[in-house]
């Protein structure tokens, strides 16, 4: 017998961030046994992969306030997990290289700010202050949030498998769901490379490879992986606070607390997950071009790594969260666009609820998966999925 | 090639000369050795490990560039060399305090962790004990723009060792001008191929889908040339290294491969030590003593000594101490003396000694190999892996082939092997039968066996398990009493690998560590994807080339 036991009240594919946060808050609410299944090793996918970025900066209300609760869930993590994350008010800062992009980040700004948070609108001069050896004139503007963040990944992932392994969940990694078993209408089980199992809610946490696992389950759904390409450099002496990122390419870096430059851009890439998280010369050349043009000091430093990860994309820019209409028991929690680790304290709260089958807070409008499924499309587009 | 030393430049703050054709790090262990470097975390003193460009502690400032390896670094006149993450300096940093303070290690995963106004501050200051040097400046980095070198030869041969010439020179015999791209900082002339003077660093596969067969490769020279060569086919033939052992003390000033030390006695010239301890008693321990033997005053090995190790040593009088565990290196800062454990809990011994010369385990130079795709197999002979190389060179990436001893291939056999590569590649043939297993150095069972022995040592937590990120073995027990299992996690849990050197250097000990800790056999515990590149690249290097013809992007 691969598991513990035959049958779970709940089984969660993906065992990312997003996947044990959500298991964490089913356990605590009573919602076991819990079963948490994941094709790789702990933090093989796009959680451990990620550039530590949390920023509140975002097109559309309600994405700021996912985005709000999950900086104050991080800053607690110490306490509550056991483990530090580094979490670090290093602040974010956009780059506009003309007007154009600069008037999309001014209403960028007014929306943060109307929520309290203290963003501000900066001129060339004031982003050549927070960036030291920027290359004259590379940007005209932009908006930078003080109270942005950083964390680093790998101990965020090691405190919540620790903490729901000691509230009795099961993790089982290096199983592959294969799909969702249907009776009656319902989810009755899973299907995995280990064999089946029995449950009535299925969490599809799978990131990059959701939207496989929702077709599998046969349900037509919009979610496309791209891979990202990421890099660090040789560490040196902290040069640079806020993590940067530019409208136009996609541009971002941040010096890690190690002292790396870690960073990557927006590259055309083949969509699917066939090809792997491997990198290409082309993102290498590409990348070294815009952070040496950007920074021209950087220019001697060497690169020690590259690598990629899958974004888990959705048409409209917002994650998917809550049960499909057309399968109960199949529980949406992803389509985050890149951006899963930095929302799933705030989201992996309401995806527990939907998995209990309880009403969340969120609009619908937004976030659930039945807005795929009417006959036109969604008009609200976050559509600042970058760095 | 070595002439008079006409090159002046400044060692912080004072003047030196230099010799053409001679790197820093030559220069410096003229004398002994000055202490160049401090470690990351614990600021213990760190020495030049390595000699061959990969490991932390020869790395220096030049012209306000920093990271330079003095090991690589010829000084030209007017250069000004200083050193960085130390404070005063290396010789007396008031930051070894740190390693002092906490003798059992800094536990950054679960240290500090409440939101207070301290936690900022000591974030502040973590941030700025952190990284090795600081930025470069402006200037020193405009100043390396140079035009990019283009190659498009129909077969590239990475290495010009003894192995990679002998390819070169079989497929010169069949009308192919292949690329020969070397590494070391003078190779030799090949005939009938361009030798082209670079360190290869990115070396993908090509795409599948696209159905491009050529390759890419992604190279650079000193010190920010961009290089990109594509070819139907490469031979890789670039050899191996001399591994690390886990001791107390084993990254102290003093402490040396194989590789560096015979790398600093090149050519015709003193080592950088006079009462040295090899450790190792077979082909390559023979190697050192054939060099350096008249500044050695013993031999330790982990198993037996073979005859001629036995014989060049009493021909000089050098004590012999076989079956023997290496316990740690005493001296602080520097290396002044090693104790000795007759193996099997047996007496133990001290030696007074200047260095300790690493020459027990030669490990293949096998990373382009994993970062192209080809098939890796574990060879419990060398304890590490190597790619599976049929008898012609052929790999399982079509169009990708191995010779020397990386493909397994002894010495002897070298010039006969090139020859079956070369018709290989001018065939574009496959892989056919299995190539014969290599003969190994030291057996692998040999090898576990000596290091469950040393797990059994009073105080081995506190030893370094990776030198460039400062991860104690004890980090790395507890990662697996945590219940973190396999390489690739544990290097994650605790940062083991992915420093500067890229695990060259931890990971072949962290292996059998792993496997003993874990209880399962070695290649079960896996292996660290190789990530691109295999070597730090430059970022004006990579700036300077065009996007490579076969783009994997999307149109």
């Amino acid at each position: 017998m691969t598991f513990a036991r035959d049958s779970y009240r709940t089984v969660v594919v993906g065992a990312g961030i997003v996947g044990l946060f959500t298991a964490y808050h089913l356990a605590r609410a009573g919602g076991g046994p819990i079963l948490v299944v994941d094709r790789g090793f702990l933090s093989s996918g796009a959680s451990g992969r990620n550039g530590g970025g949390v920023r509140q900066q975002w097109e559309t209300r309600g994405t700021v306030r996912l985005a709000r609760e999950s900086v104050q869930a991080y800053r607690r993590f110490g306490l509550e997990f056991g483990f530090n994350i580094w979490f670090r008010q290093s602040g974010y800062l956009f780059l506009a290289e003309n007007e154009g992009e600069l008037a999309r980040l001014r209403n960028v700004h007014a929306l943060v700010a109307s929520e309290g948070l203290p963003s501000k609108v900066l001129d060339g001069d004031g982003i050549a202050q927070l960036i030291e050896g920027i290359a004259p004139g590379a940007a005209v503007g932009g908006t930078y949030l003080e109270s942005d963040r950083l964390l680093y990944p790998f101990p965020a992932l090691w405190g919540v498998y620790e903490a729901v392994r000691s509230l009795g969940v099961e993790v089982a990694l290096g199983v592959e769901a294969h799909g969702v078993e249907v009776r009656d209408g319902k989810v009755a089980g899973l299907l995995t490379s280990k064999g089946p199992v029995a449950t009535s809610t299925v969490v599809n946490a799978a990131g990059g490879w959701s939207g496989d696992l929702s077709r599998r389950s046969g349900l037509e759904v919009p979610n496309v992986a791209t891979r990202h390409e990421i890099l660090a450099t040789e560490a040196l002496k902290p040069f640079l606070d806020p993590m940067v990122v530019r409208v136009s390419d996609g541009l971002y870096f941040s010096q890690s607390m190690r002292g790396e430059v870690i960073g990557g851009l927006t590259l055309p890439h083949r969509p699917g997950t066939s090809r792997g998280q491997g990198s290409s010369p082309a993102f290498l050349t590409t990348m070294a071009r815009a952070l040496v043009g950007l920074v021209p000091r950087l220019g001697s430093v060497g690169v020690l790594r590259a690598w990629s990860g899958f974004y888990d994309d959705t048409p409209d820019g917002f994650p998917v969260i809550g049960e499909d209409p057309r399968l109960p028991g199949f529980v949406h929690g992803n389509g985050f666009g890149g951006h899963g680790f930095m929302l799933a304290p705030a989201t992996s709260r309401r995806i527990a609820l939907a998995a209990l089958g309880q009403p969340t807070d969120l609009d619908p409008a937004q976030f659930s998966p039945r807005r795929f499924l009417a006959p036109t499309p969604v008009a609200t587009v976050e559509r600042l999925q970058l760095g | 090639m070595v002439g008079e030393p006409d090159r002046q430049f400044s060692f912080r703050g004072r003047p030196r000369s230099a010799r053409k054709g001679e790197t820093l790090l030559s220069v410096l262990s003229r004398d002994r050795i000055p202490l160049l470097h401090r470690s990351i975390q614990y600021h213990r003193p760190q020495g030049p490990l390595c000699g061959i460009g990969h490991c932390t502690g020869c790395l220096v400032r030049v012209n306000g560039r920093p990271n330079v390896r003095a090991c690589r670094y010829e000084p030209t006149s007017g250069d000004s060399v200083t050193t960085e993450n130390a404070w005063p300096s290396p010789s007396w940093d008031l930051l070894g305090a740190i390693g002092l303070l906490m003798p059992g290690g800094v536990d950054s995963l679960h240290g500090l962790r409440r939101p207070a106004v301290a936690t900022r501050l000591y974030q502040r200051l973590v941030r700025r004990l952190a990284g090795t040097g600081e930025p470069p400046t402006d200037a020193v980095s405009r100043a390396l723009s140079a035009p990019a070198v283009e190659r498009s030869p129909e077969v590239v041969v990475i290495g010009a060792g003894e192995a990679g010439r002998s390819v070169a020179a079989a497929l010169a015999a069949r009308g192919i001008t292949p690329v020969v791209v070397e590494r070391g900082l003078h190779p030799p002339t090949t005939d009938g191929a361009e030798l082209l003077g670079a360190t290869t660093a990115v070396f993908l596969p090509p795409p599948a889908e696209t159905g491009e067969r050529r390759f890419t490769l992604l190279a650079f020279r000193e010190p920010a040339q961009g290089v990109r060569i594509d070819a139907r086919s490469v031979v890789v033939a670039t050899g191996g290294y001399d591994a690390s052992l886990l001791f107390g003390g084993n990254d102290r000033p003093g402490v040396l491969t194989a590789d560096a030390a015979l790398a600093l006695a090149a050519p015709s010239r003193p080592p950088p030590f006079h009462e040295a301890v090899v450790v190792g008693g077979g082909r390559r321990a023979a190697e050192v003593l054939s060099s350096c033997g008249d500044a050695v005053t013993a031999v330790v090995a982990p198993g037996e000594i073979r005859p001629e190790v036995v014989r060049a040593a009493s021909d000089r009088g050098i004590l012999l101490y076989p079956r023997s565990l290496l316990l740690r290196a005493g001296g602080r800062k520097h290396v002044r003396s090693v104790r000795l454990r007759a193996r099997g809990g047996g007496s133990e011994t001290t030696i007074a000694c200047d260095a300790i010369v690493l020459a027990h385990r030669r490990v293949p130079h096998a990373q382009l190999f994993f970062q192209s795709g080809a098939a890796m197999e574990w060879r419990p002979g060398v304890g590490a892996y190597a790619p599976t190389v049929s008898a012609n060179g052929a790999t399982s990436v079509p169009g990708l082939f191995a010779s020397g001893s990386v493909a397994g291939i002894s010495p002897s056999e070298f010039a006969h092997h090139a020859e079956t590569v070369a018709d290989a590649v001018v065939r574009g043939v496959g892989p056919t039968g299995s190539a014969p297993s290599p003969t190994p150095d030291v057996a692998a069972t040999e090898l576990v066996g000596y290091y469950r022995e040393l797990l059994r040592v009073p105080g081995h937590g506190r030893w370094v398990a990776c030198p460039c990120v400062d991860v104690l073995v004890a980090e790395v027990e507890r990662a697996v009493r945590s219940g973190y299992r396999g390489i690739e996690v544990v290097k994650r849990y605790t940062s083991l690998g992915s420093g500067i050197c890229q695990g060259r250097y931890c990971l072949p000990d962290a292996l059998l560590l792993l496997s003993i800790l874990e209880d399962r056999p070695p290649a079960e515990v896996g292996y660290i994807t190789q990530r691109p590149p295999v070597v730090p690249i430059p970022l004006a290097a990579l700036a300077s080339l065009p996007n490579p013809p076969a783009l994997e992007v999307h149109p």
